[in-house]
């Protein structure tokens, strides 16, 4: 996508487009353009609606992962609601590990991310008037120095008796939940085994894995800068992840993102056993 | 004239007398180090063996440092600890050029302005130091017992944020930490994970 690559000639574009959408003014900060998307122009009580937070980064700076690795902060929302309308948790994409220098790495969000965020509608919700949402979002962005930026973002989405999908946002809201990692298919099989200083994460599709990458969703397990060591194997592929000196506890299960080299990525929470003898 | 003496401190400030052979755990020795602090004065380890030693990695352009010092947060711990007899040394390893790096005289003049009471300011700038103890962000905190062994190692405060307001509700590990082992008890969180900007290291 070429207005990505630069995002500050398309900007106008970008700017017109969501003023005709579902969603308030963008709010242009220092480094970052944020607005607040509904995927739909409608929605129904007693139904889920998706709500999306759409950062727009100035090149070369980045926003953080819920897990943001060595350094960092993941961007934080308080929201209002009328009654009826609750949030649920952020869905997160696939993040990028951003290593700015041998011994640190991050987990983030460069140029363009879409933080989706689902609200249900409880089946009480009065229907007929519109629901004003305010959103409070505070995010730490950073290039070589951080700054901690915030956006006041309101929206205003009328209830009715059936929800109504936006056509105008179907394409960002179907590309970021291309970019969510989908739950590990059925017969695929993970496990952590635990060494003195090493996991070794094994991943039985079962088929041969050519490249893999994991990024923990937990802080303090394994160390975030180390290389990982992929070593395919028949059945899949064994990744050798260092642990944080910071891990002083056992742990029962290592959860994280599994990401693959033909673009897709999985949730894993792999049960962590001893080596066998 | 500025920028020779900037190298000279570079070269010489840090010698590390333990090399970094080995990662820095809780639990273990803290390996030795030896730096020049921002009074020109050489700070060992080694002189402070009997008494508990707080490192804290400091970067005065990191809003995550400017949190706790525009609050007065790390001046009240720095000044509540020494008169405890606790030795609290900063250490600045941002490289040359890169945001929190600054000169002796520029670090005296920030310590005199916001009344900030370390023992000493470590002038790390070639990264030595940081390297030694992996110091990964500012702040990073760690204490080190009259035994010379690491203790605790990560956070100042379990609120990872930027905001002076989460200062008063949040739980202070290195409080908790120094209260916890001069009183004889076990640490209830020896590592955690710390929080705030990148240490600003040079290429190595």
């Amino acid at each position: 996508m070429p207005c990505f690559a630069h995002f500050r000639s398309c900007l106008p574009i970008l700017l017109l487009l969501s003023f005709a959408a579902s969603g308030a003014a963008p709010v242009p900060t220092k480094h970052a353009t944020v607005e607040l998307l509904s995927k739909q122009t409608e929605i129904a009580p007693g139904s889920t609606a998706l709500l999306g937070v759409h950062f727009i980064l100035e090149s070369g700076w980045h926003i953080y992962w819920k897990n943001p690795g060595d350094s960092g902060q993941p961007p934080a929302f308080q929201w209002q609601f009328p009654q009826g309308l609750t949030a649920g948790d952020v869905e997160w994409p696939v993040p990028e590990r951003l290593q700015a220098s041998p011994e640190l790495a991050d987990y983030g969000y460069k140029e363009e991310v879409l933080l989706l965020v689902p609200v249900k509608v409880a089946s009480g919700t009065q229907s007929g008037s519109a629901a004003q949402i305010t959103l409070q979002a505070k995010w730490l962005i950073c290039r070589e120095v951080c700054l901690p930026e915030r956006a006041e973002l309101k929206l205003s989405v009328p209830v009715k008796s059936a929800a109504k999908d936006d056509s105008s946002q179907a394409k960002l809201f179907a590309s970021a939940a291309r970019r969510l990692p989908k739950p590990l298919p059925r017969g695929w099989k993970t496990v952590a085994v635990e060494g003195k200083d090493n996991f070794i994460l094994k991943v039985s599709p079962p088929h041969p894995l050519k490249q893999a990458q994991f990024f923990p969703a937990d802080p303090g397990q394994i160390d975030n800068a180390a290389h990982q060591v992929v070593q395919p194997t028949p059945k899949g592929a064994s990744l050798q992840l260092k642990k944080s000196d910071l891990l002083l506890k056992p742990i029962a299960v290592l959860r994280g993102v599994l990401s693959l080299a033909d673009g897709e990525a999985y949730v894993v929470e792999a049960p962590v056993r001893a080596p066998r003898r | 004239m500025f920028r020779v003496r900037n190298s000279l401190i570079a070269l010489c400030s840090v010698i590390a007398l333990v090399a970094a052979a080995f990662a820095v755990r809780v639990g273990e020795p803290a390996p030795g180090f030896s730096a020049v602090d921002s009074t020109g004065k050489t700070q060992r380890l080694s002189d402070y063996k009997g008494k508990y030693v707080v490192l804290e990695w400091h970067n005065q352009g990191c809003p995550f440092t400017q949190k706790h010092y525009e609050s007065g947060n790390m001046q009240r711990l720095q000044k509540e600890w020494t008169a405890k007899g606790v030795v609290w040394l900063t250490v600045i390893s941002s490289a040359p050029g890169k945001q929190g790096f600054v000169t002796p005289t520029q670090e005296n003049d920030y310590l005199k302005k916001m009344n900030a009471v370390p023992t000493a300011v470590l002038m790390d700038p070639a990264g030595t130091l940081g390297h030694l103890y992996d110091a990964k962000t500012t702040p990073d905190m760690y204490i080190i017992d009259p035994a010379g062994n690491l203790i605790y190692e990560g956070a100042i405060d379990d609120k990872p944020t930027t905001d002076q307001a989460d200062i008063a509700s949040a739980k202070n590990y290195v409080n908790a930490a120094l209260t916890e082992a001069i009183g004889g008890k076990l640490i209830t969180d020896p590592a955690t994970r710390p929080y705030g900007c990148s240490v600003k290291y040079g290429k190595f």
